[in-house]
């Protein structure tokens, strides 16, 4: 009689803690291309979403109403390919039941899975930095879609605050050199006016990604005499570039909208010039916001490394760190974790402040603060935070 | 213009003899072996960053860091052939298949360990030169003018040597060579290790002037395959001059035309070529 | 006899598959694989039965692909009048390449570096024509495939099940076709060419017709493949034309097997579906795939289906 006392009390107790166990889980899916060439954009979305995703887990999860919540990544890597792409989107939404997708932040890949998310809308949300995804913000049926990363051009675009940093150099004439590629085309598409607008002279070459010598376009863009390199637009690309510009002393003066600081700073004593557009500039960002110092600290904990990823680093504007506690706020603002409208109305209305400021404007696509680093010759760097807001 | 295109010849046999060297081990693998050693590509990548490592890690003077790292994939060569392409003498399919599963797992150890983050060599030998208006780092010309030493080395080696006129022999003849003493087998390892330490060689040179990533073997064992078809199998010098006619062709082309289609003027130039003199420009000469 | 059972049992189990899963994800690989096993089964109507390494593959299927859209785009047809024309298109092209190589008479290795060649002048034209291809950024396909289907006219094929269907049966007529052409005269002329070509045209088999006509043939298959594909995932890409894609190809048909018409479509399924079966980190998968080809080469030469085949007839024997 005891026995089967104890036996039940026994069975009760373990229920109910195993029910006080039972853990509500949030899946973020992810699809980015984590190898192969075009590996860079995919990399650092996965470090810091894994990162921040520990953290809130480590500190007990997140409470949304009555509920605690902890959150699972469900990476996955494209290879940069619109077919792996299309059948591990559907493996997230109907296996895993995934509601939150980060990526992609390839066009090609967008493309590939477009038709099928678009099928789906309603029942998800994807916040990619593709710049294809730019197109289809504010189109029907397309309410799934959100961009994290910022835009070139339109009203809260950096491309214009660029190009006036630019004519306040005195540049009369600039040399484009960009790889013939997706984001390519679309840069000589979105800077080519603006020059215009601003009365610089542009002379533009495309090259073939995968170039490593650049002897013959450089020369030939050095025959016109420009004032400017304008080098696009991945560091692949650029430490050759800057290298062979610069040792050949054909160039001195150079302006860039992607890639980070390392090519110049190799290159610093043949460098008159060097202004970069930086969504941040983490090695001076890490002695002066806390944020970031905090960051740092916990990825190189995290990963067990001393070695913190300063050129990849601000990568993490888009679909990383930030916008898993972006995210997080907005499913607690909403109240809910199932409902994607609602969260994507409280995302929208959110302004947040983590290692960027990150807003979205009405359209679904992100506007933070940048750098514009400007380095002068012999690596002095002076870095200005402009905020589009 | 003239100046350009001056300049451009210049620079474009430079490139090409980087071609070379990688085509020099296509093209001696492919006669004395009988298939077309796709993973090359990746042996440069290998000792490309043998040599980073060498020099920037560990200290190693330059010349040294070559040596230790022409060194390091001859002998990764060696564990290559043993273990893989013994397997696929003379089948060239099979070899390219093998090539392909190196090339993957390779490529991805790299990756691994490296990371997609480009990685650059200190400067060797910064400085630059006037040669015939182009302006020319230093660095560019010790690359042309080591790998064209190398070229005529193994060129002189295989003409006078006992070794070397044996595997010219092997190539015309396998079983007349065999019946007059050649170790077939011991050959063709040796031709293997060889054009992978040739392979190491350039991916080391290639570390001097370019920035390094883990796919760097593929654009150039395309390359290298063009120009040692162009030049003709079996053809030492023709390798060295079908790297140069591809460097050039491609240099010059990107003057006039689009350089977004570079790529292409090697191609069709290798095309006609192969139209009129199918078995390559140079074949049947030395 | 038995051969014939056994097709037709494997048939009627992949047509009822739909009906015992409904799960789109399984339903989306297989229609990939069963585009790429045409893709694969018409190259090894080339190389394998012919012994041509053809290189052009993927320009085909690419060229296709993109075709199919602009006829249809700026000439106004159906969904089929644009496969047909990019299929005429294709074939047209790969007459002039194959003419070109085969009269040099361009043997083995040559043969196949001078189809990469037309093989990436295609590609770089459809990556800087962007007029017409929007080079880079690729194309949203906004129309959909259609088919006519008795009792409901002409439909447009939207659904995962649908377009397994359709898939399964391009497969299907693939086969059959490549099947008709290796056991027919042309085939026995293939074999002979295959095997020794000089021996060939001592013969009295000529040679360039019989190559060409096998290049042909595959290249068109490929074609309808690529602008099957196409509208299947949605989007155009230059990516289709890629080196890649023509060793992927390669290696579909290495892993599967040379000897078999079918033999193909086991290493397209493999190579389509494993990624997505195994969860390992990307690194580590492409090792892997790095080792299975490594292996089927040391180990398992003739592919997998031959592999079996050989096992099965040992066991009768």
């Amino acid at each position: 009689m005891n026995r089967s006392i104890v036996a039940v009390l026994g069975a009760a107790a373990l229920g109910v803690s195993l029910a006080a166990q039972a853990q509500d889980v949030v899946k973020l899916g992810q699809i980015e291309a984590q190898t192969g060439t075009l590996a860079t954009y995919g990399w650092m979305g996965y470090q810091g979403a894994k990162l921040a995703i520990d953290e809130i887990n480590r500190k007990g999860g997140f409470k949304v109403g009555a509920k605690t919540y902890k959150l699972e990544l469900v990476s996955q890597d494209t290879r940069g390919n619109p077919q792996e792409a299309l059948i591990q989107l559907k493996g997230l939404l109907e296996q895993q039941k995934v509601k939150y997708v980060f990526g992609p932040f390839l066009t090609n890949v967008f493309n590939g899975i477009e038709p099928y998310a678009t099928q789906n809308n309603g029942k998800f949300l994807m916040m990619g930095g593709a710049t294809a995804i730019h197109a289809m913000l504010g189109k029907p049926n397309h309410e799934y879609l959100i961009r994290t990363w910022n835009w070139d051009a339109g009203e809260s675009g950096f491309g214009q605050l660029m190009v006036d940093y630019l004519k306040k150099q005195g540049a009369k004439k600039t040399a484009m050199l960009f790889q013939n590629d997706a984001f390519g085309k679309v840069a000589v598409d979105i800077y080519s006016p603006i020059f215009q607008k601003a009365g610089i002279d542009l002379q533009i070459e495309l090259f073939e990604p995968g170039t490593k010598d650049y002897s013959a376009p450089l020369a030939k863009l050095a025959a016109g005499k420009p004032d400017f390199l304008f080098p696009g637009y991945t560091d692949a690309v650029l430490y050759d570039i800057v290298r062979q510009a610069t040792e050949t002393g054909l160039f001195k003066r150079f302006f860039l909208v992607r890639g980070s600081m390392g090519p110049g700073l190799k290159n610093k004593d043949l460098i008159d010039d060097y202004i970069a557009y930086l969504p941040k500039y983490f090695e001076d960002a890490e002695k002066k916001e806390p944020k970031v110092k905090e960051f740092v600290a916990a990825y190189k904990q995290y990963y067990k490394t001393n070695d913190f990823p300063y050129d990849q680093a601000p990568l993490c504007s888009s679909s990383c760190y930030d916008h898993v506690y972006m995210l997080v706020q907005a499913m607690q603002k909403a109240g809910t974790v199932d409902d994607v409208a609602k969260v994507k109305q409280a995302l929208l209305s959110e302004n947040y402040r983590g290692l960027w400021n990150i807003r979205f404007d009405h359209t679904g696509e992100a506007v933070f603060d940048f750098d514009v680093l400007h380095m002068h010759k012999g690596g002095n760097i002076t870095a200005t935070r402009v905020n589009p807001h | 213009m003239t100046q350009l295109i001056a300049g451009q010849l210049l620079n474009g046999a430079i490139v090409g003899t980087l071609y070379g060297i990688v085509a020099l081990g296509v093209t001696l693998t492919f006669g004395i072996t009988g298939i077309v050693n796709f993973a090359l590509g990746v042996f440069m990548m290998f000792g490309a960053y043998a040599a980073w490592y060498f020099s920037d890690t560990l200290g190693l003077p330059y010349p040294l860091a070559v040596l230790a790292a022409v060194a390091v994939t001859a002998a990764a060569g060696l564990v290559a052939d043993q273990a893989l392409f013994r397997f696929t003498r003379n089948n060239l399919v099979n070899g390219l298949l093998v090539s392909l599963g190196l090339i993957a797992v390779l490529e991805a150890c790299a990756l691994l360990v490296f990371t997609s983050t480009p990685k650059e060599l200190h400067r060797v030998l910064p400085g630059i030169v006037m040669v015939a208006g182009l302006v020319l780092p230093k660095m560019k010309l010790v690359v042309f003018a080591l790998l064209l030493v190398v070229i005529f080395a193994t060129y002189a080696a295989l003409t006078r040597t006992w070794t070397g006129r044996a595997a010219y022999a092997y190539a015309q003849n396998p079983e007349a060579a065999a019946l007059m003493g050649v170790a077939t087998s011991r050959l063709q390892t040796g031709v293997v290790v060889y054009s992978c330490g040739l392979a190491g060689l350039g991916g080391a040179l290639y570390a001097s002037l370019y920035s390094l990533e883990p796919t760097l073997g593929s654009l150039f064992i395309l390359k290298a395959i063009e120009a040692a078809i162009l030049a003709g199998i079996g053809s030492v010098t023709g390798a060295l001059l079908g790297g140069v006619i591809l460097g050039v062709t491609e240099g010059v082309g990107s003057i006039y035309l689009p350089l977004a289609f570079r790529d292409a003027y090697g191609l069709v130039f290798l095309v006609v070529i192969l139209l009129f003199k199918p078995a390559g420009l140079f074949a049947g000469r030395r | 006899m038995t051969r014939l059972a056994g097709t037709l049992v494997i048939a009627a189990l992949l047509a009822a598959l739909p009906l015992a899963t409904q799960s789109d994800f399984v339903l989306t690989i297989l229609v990939f694989a069963f585009l790429q096993g045409m893709v694969a089964v018409s190259f090894n109507l080339v190389f394998g039965y012919a012994g041509q390494l053809s290189m052009f593959h993927a320009a085909a299927f690419g060229i296709a692909a993109y075709a199919t859209h602009l006829f249809m785009q700026h000439l106004g047809v159906g969904y089929w009048g644009g496969v047909l024309l990019g299929a005429t298109l294709v074939a047209a092209i790969s007459v002039v390449v194959g003419a070109i190589c085969f009269r040099f008479r361009l043997r083995e290795f040559y043969f196949a570096v001078v189809t990469l060649a037309f093989s990436e002048m295609a590609r770089l034209t459809v990556l800087n024509w962007n007029s017409m291809t929007n080079g880079s950024l690729g194309i949203n396909l906004q129309e959909k495939a259609t088919l006519w289907i008795p009792g409901m006219g002409v439909t447009r094929i939207e659904s995962t099940v649908g377009w397994y269907y359709l898939a399964l049966a391009a497969l299907g007529l693939t086969l059959l076709a490549c099947w008709r052409l290796v056991h027919s005269w042309m085939g026995r002329a293939f074999a002979a060419i295959r095997l020794n070509d000089e021996l060939g045209d001592t013969l009295g088999i000529n040679v360039f017709r019989y190559k060409l006509v096998a290049f042909v043939a595959g290249s068109v298959m490929a074609a309808f493949a690529g602008s099957l594909y196409a509208y299947f995932l949605g989007s155009l890409e230059p990516g289709y034309l890629s080196i890649d894609q023509s060793l992927g190809i390669i290696a579909m048909v290495l892993l599967g097997g040379r000897s078999a018409v079918a033999a193909p479509v086991v290493g397209a399924l493999v190579l389509t579906a494993l990624p997505h079966l195994i969860n390992f980190s990307a690194e580590v998968r492409s090792m892997v795939y790095g080792a299975i080809l490594i292996f089927t080469i040391l180990v398992m030469p003739q592919g997998i289906y031959g592999t079996f085949a050989q096992l099965l007839r040992r066991r009768h024997a």
